[in-house]
């Protein structure tokens, strides 16, 4: 007998069923061919948000010319370039967990890291287990790199790259600074960043009055600049992210507070700060890891520095900073090492980061045996003119040492 | 001279947290709503602020007058349309739903304004007044100077007019109310409308201390929050109250324990307030 009722389930079970097949055969990496996954777990909101979207457009950047020139070849196949994003929410377990997720159900075939270096040594932990290659296009502080993995890499100098070449341009240009104030955001980068300023100030002879730590979230800093204010030093070190350091510069000016020498480390970097200080940001002091006005012949895709920027500013009408560029020179080292280990293979490309010794748009790119790169000279600027302007390295000077921040 | 420049530096930035608070208390006060959209209203308002001194060189005083009318009618039909339907669900009903309104208005900022951080930096700048060795900025004693004001009118408000007493009835007993033919629906928009307006007018004044970004909602709210429990609810001087004393102990503390304990400090206050005197310093039932 004919039962309509059956008939009815037996149609809503085959739908069903089609349904999932078809979901499936959209989800599994089948119909991915030619095209290699890259995971990029980012900050895209949140506090860190603005961080996480510089990287964000580097990323991009790279997978648009990666693409336009066909993709990246592996044994004579092209195959085009992927990025797969996940916010985490400036959070940092989410970090590790959507990077867990990247490669387990993402199935992505290699990994860039989170931003800054308290999310990248905590998301390292699971490409290790999974031993997927990562580079970190936004970690310096060492311990993300002492912890004996092999399949993490970093573009970032170690801190001390920054601070020492800093303290000895004060030391010869400034020889009346003694006295220095160092006021840190507590946060891995900003405070170890200031730790390092700590040792190469008492290595070059200067005496530290004041080293304290603000919370993340601080919203008023009056209490501890008239603190340092009292103190007199010639030297202000200040380390936090745009906002914190747009803040306590206002609550400078605020409270008269004047020195010679006025370092902020990372915001002056950031045309998203230079534009908001306006005024107050003349003559602040700082350090990076590039700077547009450098001009290296790379061997990668981006060719010149001076080309990368063009293309960065044709697409976003900005100029790029640090974060922008290390982000797009992270695509461009996975793409050199694919296409040198001619696989998809992850321990291959694995091998061909480790043995990366090139040129690139952002300076010469060799990482050392934990996976830090240590060949760059990261250059010391300082904003006049609302514009910054190299101090060093000497190949690259712009202008010299202005005192006085008022 | 560093006690008193702490000191006074504590005196300036309570009254800024008082502004913070004054609205949300209200709220929390008036209709028991926590109500988690109050941070992005008052980034809102620094906008609304940014963008008259951007475009028509209004300086923020005279935006105050642009934004007490244009947040009021926003809390107005918010309460009104969305508010008002689950005003009697339990305290966690509501909380979802401003902490929803919150999602969608700070991410709507994030769409339309970026993550970037602005800044309105009035030219000519206004400076610092300096009495002997202590200086203070003359932007934080604007915005102190408004908070104050705005806090007296509230005041004012709440105990001369008509709207006012009918609002603070509502609370003290929401029953006898109605039976008094008080319309509680429309008082209770009216007071979450000048819970919006006050967070309106507190983010035109905060544009001209803090940055400004969709990002810093969350900090404002938490200020707001802890100034509340500090000073307790109910009162609108306990706002000040309960502002006064937070950044008094943040700026001892910073002072003398270090910038980082600080904020530790605070919060080891507000745990011993929530356990001793859960009513905060001057908190009573009903908003007078």
């Amino acid at each position: 007998m004919f039962d309509p009722k059956l008939a009815r389930v037996s149609q809503v079970a085959a739908m069903a069923i089609a349904a999932l097949a078809g979901w499936g055969a959209l989800s599994s990496p089948a119909a991915a061919d030619d095209v290699i996954r890259f995971g990029a777990p980012l900050p895209l909101t949140g506090p860190l948000a603005p961080e996480g979207i510089k990287q964000q457009q580097g990323y991009d950047i790279w997978a648009e010319q990666a693409n336009k020139a066909g993709g990246i070849s592996v044994g004579g196949k092209k195959y085009k370039v992927e990025i797969v994003y996940a916010d985490y929410q400036s959070n940092t377990p989410r970090a590790v967990q959507t990077t867990e997720q990247m490669i387990t159900q993402d199935n992505v075939n290699f990994l860039f890291g989170p931003f800054g270096s308290g999310a990248a040594k905590a998301a390292s932990t699971v490409s290790e287990k999974y031993r997927v290659p990562t580079i970190a296009a936004t970690a310096s502080s060492s311990q993300v790199y002492d912890q004996g993995y092999k399949y993490l890499f970093g573009t970032f100098t170690p801190n001390d790259t920054l601070t020492t070449p800093l303290t000895q341009i004060i030391k010869s240009k400034a020889p009346d600074v003694k006295k220095v104030a160092i006021l840190a955001r507590n946060d891995l980068f900003p405070l170890a960043i200031a730790q390092e300023m700590e040792k190469s100030a008492k290595a070059n002879g200067f005496e530290v009055v004041y080293f304290e730590k603000y919370a993340i979230g601080t919203l008023d800093h009056s209490a501890t600049l008239s603190q340092i204010k009292s103190l007199a030093p010639q030297w202000i070190f200040v380390t936090g992210y745009t906002n914190d350091l747009l803040l306590i510069r206002k609550q400078m000016v605020d409270q008269q507070m004047k020195a010679p020498v006025v370092t902020m480390i990372a915001g002056p970097a950031y045309q998203d700060f230079i534009e908001p200080a306006g005024a107050s940001a003349e003559n602040l002091t700082s350090a990076s890891w590039w700077h547009p006005a450098e001009e290296y012949a790379g061997k990668d895709i981006f060719g010149s520095t001076s080309h990368f920027v063009k293309l960065f500013r044709d697409k976003y009408k900005i100029d790029p900073d640090y974060g922008h560029a290390s982000a797009a020179l992270c695509g461009a080292l996975f793409q050199i090492a694919i296409e040198r280990a001619g696989s998809l293979d992850r321990d291959k490309v694995r091998d061909e980061l480790a043995k990366l010794d090139i040129v690139s748009f952002f300076g010469p790119v060799k990482f050392g045996p934990n996976g830090q790169i240590n060949s760059l000279d990261p250059p010391v600027f300082q904003i006049q003119g609302a514009k910054p302007v190299v101090l060093f390295p000497q190949a690259i000077k712009q202008g010299e040492l202005k005192l006085g921040v008022n | 001279m560093l006690v008193a420049q702490v000191l006074i530096n504590a005196l300036v930035l309570g009254c800024l947290y008082a502004c913070i608070a004054i609205g949300f208390s209200l709220v929390w006060g008036v209709l028991n709503v926590i109500n988690l959209i109050h941070g992005s209203f008052i980034v809102l308002g620094s906008y609304l602020a940014w963008g008259l001194y951007q475009s028509l060189k209004i300086p923020p005083w005279y935006a105050l007058i642009v934004a007490a009318p244009l947040f009021f009618i926003l809390g107005y039909l918010l309460q009104r349309l969305l508010l008002n339907r689950v005003i009697s669900a339990p305290v966690l009903v509501t909380l979802t739903l401003t902490f929803g309104l919150d999602l969608i208005l700070n991410n709507a900022m994030i769409y339309f304004f970026k993550a970037d951080y602005r800044k309105l930096t009035l030219n000519p700048p206004i400076g610092s007044v300096s009495l002997f060795d202590v200086v203070v900025p003359v932007d934080r004693l604007i915005a102190t100077a408004s908070a104050l004001a705005l806090t007296g009118l509230l005041y004012l408000l709440l105990r001369r007019s008509r709207v006012g007493r009918a609002i603070v009835a509502v609370r003290l007993d929401r029953d006898a109310a109605v039976l008094m033919g008080v319309d509680v629906k429309s008082i209770y928009a009216i007071a979450f409308g000048l819970g919006a307006a006050l967070a309106g007018c507190a983010g035109v004044l905060m544009a001209l201390i803090f940055p400004i970004s969709p990002l810093s909602s969350s900090t404002f709210l938490g200020k707001a929050f802890v100034v509340c429990v500090l000073g307790g609810l109910g009162s609108v001087s306990g706002a000040l109250a309960g502002g006064l004393l937070l950044a008094l102990v943040e700026g001892v503390g910073s002072a003398t324990i270090g910038p980082s304990h600080a904020t530790t400090l605070s919060f080891a206050l507000l745990i011993v307030f929530l356990i001793l005197r859960p009513q905060g310093l001057l908190g009573r039932k009903g908003f007078e």
